[in-house]
């Protein structure tokens, strides 16, 4: 297990590397300038000029990559192109936001995907079964940022429940944060939630017509025994390889979800970047997105490994 | 300009309200007013600001002068001043220090608006040599051309007064000092989220301070704006015309405030000479194009019902403002056909026009209103943020942009008239007539004395028709009931924020 961690560990080097030339070379091929925005309707050539080389921007493509290539290697991702904002800073303030959204909608969507799933599987072609299907469908049909919408209408701006934009850090009040984070982590967590289900659902339905449950069943086992610790732990096995795909899904839902909610995380840094040009945020912002999945996936390889031995490195 | 304009300095300090020499108690401040801005912060630098998010700046940093009620100019950090020539001369309130204690006076002053002529991105500096110190508290602004609306540049970012020691330090985007009555709290602010600003000890006239807390948060998305607004998370904050901005102007319980001022959105034939489409080059086609357009239908379709027609580049309550130009190119089929039939042009013609997804459905019913009269405007999709930079070439025969109705009319013609204007990337030759209208508007800096010559200017496009003006939208701030009932919330006149000084909590 060590050497897969270190496997992925070690990979990450080259695939940030590969990643970084590309953002750097596609962000050089937009047709919109950083200087325009900085300088406004009312900049002469020469100050255009002036600004361009202060940004470095004059110099060609592969000239500025080095230099940030250089600068990044020892852990600077240099600073935004509009202000004296650290990039590496404004990443790792809004860090604990988008992972606190994530890790709220991912539980959502673990607890109610793997209940409806569990239930619509124990009777299937009942009346439970074809709620859950349609509730999965629906999750699945449904933008997260229309139903976002629609909560922040009904439990924020009518009920007055959670608010209805923002976000409290959970040092601030944990209860705060919580009602700061449950309305876009539903919203987030919903499309997730009805995957898992049918998911769950499918592999819960085979495991449940196995041998060995029947022999469980007639060996006297309470059925709650045998579907938490015998069944599930089976089928858990391809919903975990969901889960990976599903929790670097939940990390792109998140900038949209944002905001909609007005939530300062790295959705909300990373549309700023884009509509600003602002190179350096964009090309930082996308290194800490891919570290991220590269980490996700390697934790859902380790649970992975851990739920199912044969899928274990050797 | 030799005619010499002296402003009376003692009604002007009058008119100040100097706070000075007051040693009666004041109110302690207490409350909070909570501030929601559409753009987010990008610098707090007034000198580098070249766009929105002067509310962010208002609390910290207070300019020379500020516009009244009125519109008119009305001294701040100034106590009045006198233009001769190409010299302007500025009397400075004594007794003014900034919130790290160091003085404000002429010397200050002068750095400061050398700085911004340095930087050269304020357009209100741009016709600025230099600034120096006669005394202590006199400055002498020394302009390069005549300029009758540098007063009126100094009540904006040009004007703001800069700390030294905010200068000298390189991260002064995040690190404001001013005079003004708030310092900017950097601790509870959270980057990108809120700007949070707390009493300045220092201030000149603490009686105008009247809030513990000042707080202006980001909400660039219009919803999640208005959902904050609708839940009391914000007290007010500004909208551009579009459907939520619709919303509140209906909901019970909110107010949409009109301010003075705002948008105006036009067409603009840069190929008015005819060098890429010949068409554009006949008047009667200008007029035909003129004519179409349904601006009333416009108004209420593209934006919401919350633009006004408009047939001149100025707003209502403006000084340069002609009722007598209502309605010239009123709505009508028939006269736009017939000017149609008059040109050489009566078969039609195609053109392009460059578009940003925020002008697309403006386009379109535009494209929409010519297509009636044979002419096939094609919409070009640009990359957003570079509409003004393809307008300054030649890559469009026309092009479509806003213009803040309350931006001096001097502008106007350095934006579209001059052959060098911004605007004119085709360099057309202005027609006498404009061309002396618009430097005989530069020969005084009474708005009396100026106001007939720009109307007589707003005529004479009018008639020239290359300026095709759509609509105009005010400033718009969505308020709360009690911000609506709350006596010291005073609207700045021509600017999306609220004049903070005297400013109290709703509650």
């Amino acid at each position: 297990m060590l050497r897969l961690i270190l496997q992925r560990l070690l990979a990450l080097v080259p695939l940030l590397f590969i990643v970084s030339v590309l953002t750097f070379s596609f962000t050089s091929l937009l047709p919109s300038d950083p200087v325009d925005l900085i300088l406004g309707d009312t900049g002469t050539e020469e100050q255009h000029e002036m600004l361009r080389e202060r940004l470095g921007l004059n110099q060609p493509v592969h000239v500025r990559y080095m230099q940030w290539f250089g600068r990044a290697v020892q852990g600077d991702l240099g600073t935004s192109f509009f202000n004296s904002v650290s990039v590496m800073g404004a990443v790792m303030q809004r860090l604990p936001v988008t992972l606190s959204l994530t890790a709220v909608s991912a539980i959502i969507a673990i607890v109610v995907g793997v209940a409806a799933g569990i239930a619509a599987a124990l009777r299937p072609r009942s009346w439970i079964d074809r709620f859950a299907t349609l509730g999965a469908t629906f999750g699945q049909a449904v933008p997260n940022f229309w139903f976002g919408l629609i909560l922040a209408a009904i439990f924020a701006v009518n009920l007055r429940w959670f608010p209805a934009t923002g976000f409290t850090p959970i040092s601030d009040s944990p209860w705060d944060w919580l009602r700061s984070v449950i309305l876009p982590s539903i919203a987030l967590g919903t499309s997730s939630s009805a995957a898992i289900a049918r998911q769950v659902r499918s592999a819960m339905v085979g495991v449940l017509q196995q041998d060995y449950i029947r022999a469980a069943r007639a060996q006297g086992l309470s059925a709650r025994r045998i579907v938490l610790k015998h069944a599930l732990t089976n089928a858990m096995v391809p919903v975990v390889a969901v889960l990976s795909f599903q929790i670097t899904v939940l990390l792109g839902g998140a900038l949209v979800v944002e905001q909609v909610f007005a939530i300062n995380g790295l959705g909300t840094l990373a549309i700023g970047a884009v509509r600003q040009q602002d190179i350096p945020m964009i090309q930082g912002l996308v290194l800490v997105m891919v570290a991220l999945v590269v980490v996700v996936q390697l934790a859902t390889d380790v649970i992975y490994g851990l739920l199912n031995p044969k899928a274990r490195p050797s | 300009m030799k005619r010499r304009i002296r402003d009376a300095i003692l009604s002007m300090a009058i008119a100040a309200g100097f706070g000075l020499g007051v040693t009666a108690a004041h109110a302690e401040p207490e409350g909070t007013f909570k501030y929601a801005e559409q753009v987010k912060l990008i610098t707090m630098d007034p000198q580098q600001q070249s766009g929105s998010g002067v509310p962010y700046l208002r609390p910290v940093y207070e300019s020379l002068f500020e516009r009244g009620t009125d519109g008119k100019p009305v001294p701040l950090l100034a106590t009045g001043y006198e233009v001769d020539g190409l010299d302007v001369t500025i009397k400075l309130r004594e007794g003014v220090s900034f919130s790290n204690g160091e003085a404000f006076n002429a010397e200050v002053a002068a750095a400061n608006i050398n700085r911004g002529v340095e930087l050269a991105i304020v357009e209100g500096l741009k016709t600025v040599d230099g600034a120096e110190a006669v005394d202590e508290f006199t400055l002498r602004i020394k302009l390069k051309e005549p300029d009758p609306a540098i007063i009126d540049s100094l009540c904006h970012t040009g004007g703001m007064m800069l700390a030294p020691a905010a200068i000298a330090d390189p991260a002064l985007d995040r690190n404001p000092i001013g005079t003004g009555p708030y310092v900017y709290n950097k601790d509870e602010s959270r980057e990108g989220e809120v700007r949070v600003y707390t009493p300045n000890p220092t201030y000149w006239d603490k009686d105008k301070i009247g809030l513990a807390r000042y707080e202006v948060w980001e909400l660039p998305d219009d919803t999640a704006r208005l959902n904050a607004l609708k839940t009391g998370q914000i007290d007010a904050g500004n909208w551009l015309a579009n459907p939520q901005s619709a919303i509140i102007d209906r909901t019970p319980g909110l107010k949409l405030v009109r301010g003075t001022g705002g948008l105006n959105y036009h067409v603009i034939i840069s190929d008015r000479e005819g060098t890429v489409v010949p068409a554009f080059a006949d008047l009667n086609v200008r007029k035909a194009m003129a004519h179409a357009i349904d601006r009333e239908a416009f108004g209420k379709a593209v934006q919401f019902g919350l633009a006004e027609k408009s047939f001149q580049p100025y707003g209502k309550g403006d000084w340069a403002y002609d009722p007598a130009l209502e309605g010239i190119y009123e709505f009508d089929l028939d006269k736009a056909r017939e000017f149609m039939a008059r040109s050489e042009f009566s078969d039609g013609f195609t053109f392009d026009m460059p578009s940003i997804p925020i002008y697309q459905s403006r386009l379109e019913a535009l494209a929409g209103f010519f297509n009636e009269i044979g002419i096939t405007m094609n919409i070009v999709p640009q990359e957003p943020g570079t509409l003004a930079r393809v307008s300054r070439t030649t890559n469009y025969p026309a092009t479509n942009l806003v213009w803040a109705t309350n931006t001096d009319p001097k502008f106007l013609a350095l934006r579209y008239i001059y052959e060098d204007a911004a605007y004119n990337p085709f360099k057309a030759k202005p027609s006498e007539d404009l061309l002396n209208l618009a430097k005989e508007g530069l020969e005084s800096v009474d708005t009396a004395i100026r106001a007939p010559i720009y109307q007589e200017m707003a005529a004479r496009l009018a008639e020239e028709a290359f300026l095709i003006f759509v609509t105009n939208t005010p400033i718009l701030i969505g308020v709360s009931e009690a911000t609506a009932n709350n006596p010291s919330v005073v609207y700045r006149f021509g600017e999306d924020s609220i004049n903070l000084r005297g400013l109290k909590a709703n509650d």
